[in-house]
């Protein structure tokens, strides 16, 4: 082996080590999350709303039945649920822009307006 | 054999059983869920077993599988997080995987087809969060629903959109995984029940029924993907929501 390899080991090693690390850099550049599919982002997109719209009507109704405000528990509830699931939809949103950048040198889009 | 896409979700008991009027009867469900468990323990355990310094294929799959599910849990909940919830992610995504995967056999029951078995699952972490968040953190896991810097006039109406907001996480944290296997495995049905339908009206059918065979071939390699796909989403919203467990503040 020595005539072969002229390095001593602990140069070996730090060869080794730097082209496993080169090895490892290059395979976590090439292996970027997974390019979600149209309808899973729109199951995605509507399960947060839908789930807050349904939870919050549900809330607003059981309210209703200990509480003498029939039936404004359940209108205010159901649209206190919009709200909240339009929260939720803006942060799943900013999830996946934030694992999904814009590629900066993608080619501009025309302006409708020039 | 039946056509009907929807006969494949009907649960069937092999044993009745009744604890105190409630039916815990062993059925095809459970059936397939213990041998999702059984599957990932043999697996792990075979993968395991050389336990050498240079893998083999199998312990290579493990390890791989391991430091996957490590890192997702660093990346969303932090070093703490891989101390105190690794094993729970770990087994979440072992078992809703090898579950989705038993599914895809035919004849085979898919155990998260069934609404009842996500729920629990989305449920457990939902339980989870709010034990450890209150054990770990007293009233400070109270400032979830109050994100800071919100005007005191118009903090009543925020702190209540954010009980919603968190209330609604178990209810899609289930659904987005049911609805995806369930729907895959309908689509699945339809059109392999096309096959036969058409082959039956004659020789012009039979040639025409190869166009639904090369669909549900299709379909067939997309299902895989999402019983994948799926596990590895609903690990991933654990992670962000244990996370709130950890780190209550916004």
């Amino acid at each position: 082996m020595a005539e072969n390899d002229p390095l001593p080991d602990d140069d070996r090693l730090d060869s080794l080590r730097r082209r496993v690390d080169a090895a490892r850099a290059e395979q976590s550049s090439r292996s970027a999350p997974a390019k979600d599919s149209a309808a899973s982002l729109a199951l995605r997109f509507g399960g947060e709303f839908g789930a807050a719209v349904l939870v919050g009507a549900a809330m607003g109704f059981g309210a209703d039945q200990f509480l003498p405000t029939k039936p404004w528990g359940l209108i205010f509830g159901l649209v206190l649920g919009f709200a909240a699931g339009v929260v939720n939809v803006v942060r799943v949103a900013q999830t996946y822009a934030k694992s999904h950048p814009v590629d900066p040198n993608a080619p501009r889009i025309a302006d409708d307006e020039e | 054999m039946s056509n009907d896409p929807m006969h494949q979700f009907h649960i069937e008991r092999i044993a009745t059983f009744d604890i105190g009027g409630l039916d815990a009867s062993f059925s095809y469900a459970s059936l397939a869920m213990v041998g999702a468990v059984a599957g990932v323990s043999y697996l792990m355990w075979q993968a395991i077993k050389p336990a050498s310094l240079v893998p083999g294929r199998g312990q290579l799959a493990a390890e791989t599988a391991y430091s996957f599910i490590e890192n997702m849990v660093r990346d969303s909940a932090g070093e703490e997080g891989v101390k105190r919830f690794f094993p729970f992610v770990f087994t979440l995504f072992a078992f809703i995987f090898m579950a989705n995967m038993i599914g895809m056999f035919p004849y085979f029951f898919t155990a998260t087809s069934q609404i009842v078995v996500t729920a629990t699952l989305a449920l457990i972490v939902f339980a989870t969060v709010i034990i450890v968040g209150i054990a770990k953190n007293g009233l400070g896991f109270f400032k979830l629903f109050a994100p800071s810097g919100v005007p005191v006039y118009i903090l009543w109406f925020v702190v209540l959109i954010e009980i919603i907001s968190f209330f609604s996480r178990p209810l899609s944290h289930s659904v987005r995984l049911w609805a995806n296997i369930f729907a895959g495995h309908v689509l699945l049905k339809v059109f392999a029940g096309f096959v036969p339908a058409m082959g039956s009206v004659g020789p012009l059918g039979v040639v025409g029924s190869i166009l639904p065979f090369a669909m549900t071939v299709a379909l067939y390699g997309l299902e895989f993907l999402v019983a994948g796909l799926q596990a590895y989403v609903f690990a991933i919203l654990t992670c962000i929501y244990l996370n709130d467990a950890l780190h209550p503040g916004h």
